[in-house]
């Protein structure tokens, strides 16, 4: 009779954790300003240029310029 | 406005493509030099020479063979360029370019469009290998290096024309040094200039080397047919000649959707154009 009620109330206590703790985690997704939460890097993707026959984009590594050009890129 | 320092230029044919090269204080022998080096080397990897290296290497399959270190670094070259394009950027194409009728230098007259046939491209370390000194092809194979030993070229032709220099040989393109005014060098890139500082640029395209409306040098090695991807030429920014016409092939073949945040992940510029 006596381990029947341990085992009862073991049970008992580990049914009752699971539902306070699936209720705290449903009720506390996300908590913005908790501590050492990263820095997500922001990526870029340049800055597109519409121009006749397509779309040129430029990263922050290259720069235009308003030079006459001395060659050129080109299909061969 | 800054100073600009005069430019050393020097144009030659070579490759079956325009070539130019350009330095700051420069000498005018050492863009020749670089002139004689780019037709040796043109002479040495031509697929349309039988007496090429290339071409025996490519008559020779199944046992290993000596190679010259220059091959020997395409070749490994290629290698990392399948890699990196995800099996896109194939240089084992070249029954599939012959299969659409491109045997021959366009220059010597345009291919007769026939019926379209696909051809089957072998993933390319499943029939190439590289060893020091050494590459062995399996028989089913052959290669044509193309766009990849012309951006391979420009790199090292930059080097070798001093510290600020372009070499620019049929649009694959890389430049070293603070260009003329020291800001860059200025380079046409989609109809814009920008400024290149040891960089590299280059351009896909089926626009040019086409003879019909479904025929094109191009081969798609996914259908190994001539590429339809809806972008017609992409023009790309990137470290270096070679890897911009790796990124510029691999974003023509990925096509319109995927190629915007293709090159947004491996250029540092690009141009597409459907």
């Amino acid at each position: 009779m006596r381990a029947v009620i341990l085992k009862a109330g073991a049970t008992l206590l580990t049914v009752a954790a699971t539902a306070l703790s699936a209720l705290y985690v449903t009720s506390h997704l996300k908590n913005p300003a908790a501590p050492l939460q990263p820095t997500v890097l922001s990526t870029s993707h340049g800055v597109a240029v519409s121009a006749p026959g397509g779309t040129l984009t430029l990263g922050p590594a290259v720069q235009p310029s308003a030079a006459q050009p001395v060659t050129s890129t080109y299909a061969s | 406005m800054p100073l600009r320092a005069p430019v050393e230029a020097h144009h030659f044919e070579a490759l079956g493509t325009n070539c130019s090269l350009f330095a700051v204080g420069g000498s005018r022998g050492r863009l020749l030099q670089g002139e004689f080096w780019v037709r040796r080397l043109g002479a040495q990897l031509t697929r349309f020479s039988p007496d090429s290296e290339l071409s025996r290497f490519n008559d020779a399959p199944g046992g290993w063979r000596d190679i010259s270190p220059e091959l020997e670094s395409l070749l490994r070259e290629s290698l990392r360029a399948f890699e990196t394009s995800g099996g896109l950027v194939n240089v084992a194409v070249l029954h599939a370019m012959e299969a659409v009728g491109y045997t021959t230098p366009l220059a010597r007259g345009w291919p007769v469009a026939s019926e379209l046939r696909a051809c089957s491209v072998p993933p390319l370390p499943d029939v190439l290998a590289v060893r020091p000194g050494a590459a062995r092809l399996e028989p089913r194979a052959a290669i044509d290096l193309g766009g990849i030993a012309k951006g391979w070229m420009a790199d090292r032709l930059r080097d070798s024309l001093g510290p600020n220099a372009v070499a620019n040989l049929g649009g694959d393109l890389s430049a070293v040094g603070w260009g003329p005014a020291g800001d860059g060098w200025p380079v046409g890139l989609g109809g814009a200039t920008v400024l290149l500082r040891d960089q590299g640029a280059a351009t896909s395209s089926v626009r040019r080397r086409r003879w019909s409306r479904e025929h094109h040098h191009l081969i798609d090695p996914r259908t190994g047919l001539p590429a339809n991807t809806g972008l017609e030429e992409v023009s790309v920014v990137a470290t270096s000649g070679v890897e911009a016409e790796v990124v510029a092939k691999t974003a023509l073949l990925v096509g319109p959707e995927l190629a915007p945040a293709y090159c947004a992940a491996h250029a540092l510029a690009w141009w597409l154009s459907p």
